[in-house]
């Protein structure tokens, strides 16, 4: 139990240590894109209000939907920045054949490095939280929704990881995954609310996207950040199904996918 | 070489690369829809604003529409030309396969940006194409109008891949090329809506220090009143000023670059 532990730890620290290497890297792939999508829908709404304070759009005055796309960047930096470039690279560059001597394998090395990305995300996260709210762009819920809002990104976090998993697995078959990456993240940033909350969309798309992952990948934690009534435990269990259902699909596809693996360079 | 040689060099490499990219048809499908679900994600986003206000700035929703789809034109000759080679160009620093490229006996800006095309793209753009279109009939252009657009596209797409140029030579100073070209791709998300929706200081940043606002702005606006002139004034100054800085940069890189294979 503790050798297991113990070489989780350790494969963190080296997923903190490669994603950390290259620092500039990092913030102009991760935090950079997040930044600037803040600042165009910033200036967008700004646009659209023209200083108006008592216009309001889709039940939303400019300082409550200035908060919604804090919160939405915040959401983004927790639950949807990690990308899993590294396992369709191991795969294609037939490198998962040194897992078979690693005392960790390719699913634990994969997790651990993600579990490493999302702890350095929070304090990134934290941070940007302290200078928005330091300056006034955003209010703070209580204590427990804010406890509970990072949990719920934590969970939706896991959702992405099993899709950027099956994304991977996928270099089995493809020769290139990114665009599977790509597609899924603009089709998620549309329909989740990450671009517009959702009030704005016409009735029947929101409806029918009830079930679907979509709504708790943005919209559900931003306002539980928010501090609004939201059926979280319907949120919750509605992300964990879709995560242990991908979950199921990755391993499926892990174990066919490695019938058919030749590797490269043996 | 003459301007003759480099169409048939170009020739080749289109061959080349049509032959590479159908041979993965998995890979061609995907790209297409991928292509296909950014235009209509763009149109619905701006569209489901439209529903809740009747203007952003000075424009209505069938003249941002137009400009978004005129954007999505040039973005989509940018895909088509040129947008693979940057993420080939931080690989080809790493591993060295850039010695080659310079060794050759014609222009290395020429090999590096235009080797790779993607023809996908090529059919994107006939939807691209088709949306503007569609947008500029409800707007009721004028004939004067339609006639000078194929011009501005292909002024706005030479600055928009000048910029992208200058920004990815910046690879030439850092160690890896992914950050670069995720900078470069925040400069396209700013382009992608008009420039009035920016306040004052980062307007005139993104117009005249970093040029990427003036890409869809000053053509669509100049097709929408001809007292906008002297932003295409800018675009055209743009386009020298880049070509220059891009020769200057180019040389800068060269110089500084150490083969990764030797």
């Amino acid at each position: 139990m503790t050798t297991t532990l113990g070489k989780w730890i350790e494969t963190i620290k080296i997923g903190w240590s490669t994603h950390t290497a290259y620092r500039l890297n990092f913030f102009l792939q991760i935090i950079g894109p997040a930044l600037v999508f803040f600042f165009v829908k910033y200036n967008l709404w700004s646009s659209i209000y023209g200083g108006d304070p008592n216009t309001v759009i889709g039940g939303y005055d400019f300082n409550s939907m200035i908060n919604y796309h804090v919160w939405t960047l915040i959401v983004g930096l927790l639950a949807q920045g990690h990308m899993g470039v590294n396992m369709a690279m191991d795969i294609r560059y037939g490198r998962i054949s040194a897992y078979l001597i690693y005392p960790i394998n390719f699913w634990e090395y994969h997790s651990a490095s993600f579990i490493a990305f999302e702890l350095l995300q929070l304090m990134i996260s934290l941070l940007t939280i302290g200078i928005i709210y330091s300056l006034g762009l955003v209010a703070l819920p209580s204590f427990f929704q804010f406890m509970g809002a990072i949990g719920f990104c934590f969970v939706v976090s896991c959702f992405w990881f099993s899709i950027q998993y099956i994304s991977g697995m996928l270099a089995f078959w493809l020769e290139e995954t990114w665009m599977i990456r790509i597609m899924f993240g603009i089709i998620s940033a549309f329909l989740s609310g990450a671009i517009l909350p959702l009030e704005l969309y016409p009735e029947w798309l929101v409806q029918s996207l009830e079930y679907s992952p979509f709504p708790y990948m943005t919209y559900y934690p931003v306002k539980i950040f928010m501090g609004e009534n939201v059926n979280i435990l319907k949120g919750l269990l509605i992300v964990v199904a879709w995560t242990s259902l991908t979950g199921f699909i990755a391993s499926r596809l892990w174990k066919k996918g490695l019938k058919m693996y030749t590797a490269a360079g043996m | 070489m003459s301007f003759k040689q480099y169409k048939e060099v170009y020739s080749q490499f289109l061959a080349a690369s049509i032959s590479e990219e159908t041979s993965f048809r998995a890979n061609f499908i995907l790209l297409i829809f991928l292509d296909l679900f950014f235009y209509a994600s763009t149109i619905f986003t701006a569209d489901f604003i439209y529903d809740h206000v009747s203007t952003i700035g000075p424009w209505g929703r069938d003249q941002l529409l137009f400009f978004i789809s005129f954007m999505l034109v040039v973005d989509s000759i940018h895909m088509a030309t040129v947008s693979t080679n940057f993420w080939l160009l931080g690989d080809n620093l790493k591993n060295g396969n850039l010695d080659f490229t310079f060794l050759k006996p014609i222009s290395s800006i020429f090999i590096v940006f235009f080797r790779y095309i993607r023809p996908t793209a090529f059919l994107s753009f006939f939807v691209a194409l088709g949306l503007m279109i569609f947008y500029g009939l409800k707007l009721n252009l004028p004939a004067i109008s339609w006639s000078i657009i194929p011009i501005l596209i292909v002024l706005a797409s030479i600055l928009k891949m000048l910029i992208e140029f200058c920004i990815s030579t910046l690879m030439f100073w850092t160690t890896e090329g992914i950050g670069i070209n995720f900078l470069r791709m925040q400069f396209q998300q700013l382009s992608r809506w008009p420039f009035f929706v920016y306040s004052p200081l980062p307007r005139r940043i993104l117009m005249f220090i970093i040029p990427v606002l003036l890409i869809g702005s000053a053509p669509v606006s100049f097709i929408y009143s001809i007292q906008t002139w002297n932003l295409m004034a800018y675009l055209v100054i743009a386009i020298i000023v880049f070509y220059f800085l891009l020769k200057f940069l180019w040389k800068q890189a060269a110089i500084r670059y150490e083969s990764a294979s030797s």
